[in-house]
């Protein structure tokens, strides 16, 4: 079973413990990508001030758009923090072993040097207290939405839930767990929101299954907290497995998130409902830290990794992201935005069941002579590009990936934007 | 600056980082305590049930009673899971070189044993799903008293604020912080209950305060904000401060928590106001399940210590009794209950605060050739009752020391009656 230990975490590195400890030695990280981060950081705002001042400048409240405004204000202090302490944090986890060697880059220098492992952690305390911060500023400035009652109860699960994820994938990323245990650990990070959750049980039944069904609207009562954990479990998971090559975690991550930030704010300027609105408040007062601080950790994460991010990052991010799409009401889109996860999902799991062997690292062969990748016959997406488009260097892979999470994301919200004008034109 | 850098925290380990690594060796904890621990847990239960069924059966609604003992049920499932958990857990820790050495026990084949350290991760993690898991039951049987918003809000922010001690926590057993980022790491983490608190921010002015004052009742706004925060990291440090030897910081904790189990039993049964009543049964939930998981650490922790605790427990536990004490609306109380973590941190400010000299570890001398402890010049309780009362062993001073702690509590219960009917 030790081999199968690792099989659905694709890695690309080698775990510590199994080095013979070597001296201690100076740690100097490569100088972060800050030109490709803030240029991602400027490609994303200028669309989201667009629609937050100008084409909803009627139909979303001053207040709200003032207190969005102080959301991005605190999360780009996160950006900065989390840029900063990186390089600290990066010192402190080398010099307690947490470490891991590029797979990817075996047979070059690069593939010896000791990369320091776990840095979501970072990430995850910015996160953290810079989403307390934007609810204490907001409550303060009194442009709070969310003062009343209910959205604080969920508010409060919601960070709950984001801190027990980041505490277990961290003990996991020091620990190394079981495979088994890593399953089920986002189960026991979902309680309390499952707890808090307040919302409707119901879903809506397509038209033509109507007849089938006999209902419109069908309850489902406990069953849809079943469904909470599920995304939960999956979401984290998902990422986790579609990994293993420089900056393909967090670049999934960053991508996913800009979509919802764009999502949540059509849904705010085409509803007049304030409760809907208000869900959609709360998923940006979550998504903008995530996105902030996770760029913070793509600039150094970028190809060539100077750090690696850990299964503290991808389970935090998985569950920041299922969080907002439970809480928010909008778990189908994000499922959608989820498409590639779900597609590298499906794709591997014969080999995450067994069916077909499954080695310890399902990564790409790399060719030290070329300098290029080339794709294995394991059963994942990662591969699957590389057989379809031909070796590549990572960088170029990844880069590739991320265009296709890109278009899946922004084709939906074309596809939506249509819809709704659509829908303006002709109400029903 | 090196040197000075874990004076505060008097440590019986030294840090693995220090040493070199060793082969991998089997880890084979000692057997654990139970005998000790099971008659806590009895002695315990027996006046808390008295309280509960017998004498307040009356004052105490019969769904408040039942909720309690469901609490109580899963709390103990708790204390089964972290006694199973801790010896898995050790060996994971052990293998990834957090470990320490027990200073106390130097000059013997014990202090050359790598200790696991950090197991105050497994009480932390094992708390929290208890904790969640007893409000899901309480709501699933429709016994909860605290399923109006108001109350899930301070829950949840006390599930985060707890959460994100134990991880602040872990990570600076982990990656061992420095000693100033030690301090502040409480700050952040109470930052969830300083946004969530809601309730009233106004104290009573002792009786014969008010013609200076020229209110009874005074307001505080946010400086109540500033206390609450202050209050948190008071209790993290100060239990962290009250440590060194086997047994301790656990010891205090079950103490300190059991004081507070009866007074919220008490309090309950003394009063007719339900928003009261609420205050003190929210508070039950959350110390429940801190002795019970606590007990289970005890069992592995108790004289002679087959692992340590770590920074993850003394702030996970410091935490979780500031929180129920600023909740619950009992801080002065808690406060009674830490007299003896007030007066150690006192006795320690000239060295905390480097007007006398302070050394790496403040701990008293082993003498291997007698196994017993000899106090040294250093300024906090475990020293002075060593000068006071002599040499003797680890596990007498430890004893001693807790003792100290009960009927400090006792002590204070008596007090507050006396001091109520005084100032107010």
């Amino acid at each position: 079973m030790v081999v199968r230990r690792r099989q659905s975490i694709p890695d690309q590195t080698v775990r510590s413990s199994e080095l013979t400890p070597e001296k201690e030695e100076e740690l100097s990280l490569a100088a972060p990508k800050l030109g490709l981060v803030l240029s991602i950081l400027a490609m994303f705002l200028v669309p989201f001030f667009y629609f937050l001042f100008v084409r909803y400048r009627m139909e979303i409240e001053i207040h709200l758009r003032l207190s969005i405004l102080v959301c991005v204000a605190i999360s780009l202090c996160g950006f900065v923090a989390s840029a900063l302490l990186i390089p600290v944090a990066a010192r402190y986890l080398l010099r307690r072993n947490l470490f891991g060697h590029d797979l990817n880059k075996r047979g070059t220098p690069q593939g010896a040097t000791k990369v320091p492992e776990a840095l979501g952690i970072v990430t995850g305390i910015v996160f953290l207290v810079v989403a307390v911060s934007v609810q204490l500023a907001v409550s303060f400035l009194q442009y709070n939405l969310t003062a009343d009652s209910d959205w604080l109860v969920e508010y409060n699960a919601a960070l709950a839930c984001i801190c027990f994820m980041i505490l277990l994938g961290f003990v996991d990323d020091v620990l190394d767990v079981p495979w088994s245990v890593k399953l089920v650990l986002p189960l026991f990070a979902a309680l309390p929101l499952v707890m808090a959750y307040a919302g409707h049980t119901s879903i809506i039944i397509p038209k033509h299954l109507v007849p089938f069904v006999g209902q419109s609207v069908l309850d489902l009562g406990w069953i849809y907290k079943v469904y909470m954990i599920m995304l939960v479990v999956f979401c984290t998971n998902s990422i986790n497995i579609h990994a293993g090559i420089n900056g393909l975690e967090v670049g999934q991550t960053v991508v996913i998130s800009v979509a919802i930030l764009i999502f949540n704010l059509i849904q705010m300027g085409a509803s007049t409902d304030p409760d809907y609105k208000k869900a959609h408040v709360f998923s940006i007062y979550i998504m903008l830290p995530l996105l902030t601080a996770s760029l913070g950790l793509l600039a150094f994460n970028w190809y060539p990794s100077s750090i690696f991010v850990g299964d503290t990052y991808t389970y935090f991010a998985g569950m920041a992201m299922a969080v907002v799409g439970i809480l928010g009401h909008f778990s189908e889109t994000l499922l959608f935005f989820f498409l590639p996860q779900v597609l590298n999902f499906l794709y591997s799991c014969p080999q995450l069941f067994g069916i077909v062997p499954c080695p310890r690292h399902r990564l790409p062969r790399f060719d030290p002579q070329t300098g290029l990748l080339i794709g294995t016959s394991d059963m994942n997406l990662v591969n699957l590009f590389l057989r379809l488009f031909g070796q590549c260097t990572e960088k170029s892979l990844c880069i590739r990936l991320l265009i296709f999470q890109a278009c899946i994301s922004f084709t939906l919200l074309i596809c939506l934007k249509i819809w709704l004008m659509s829908a303006k034109m002709h109400p029903t």
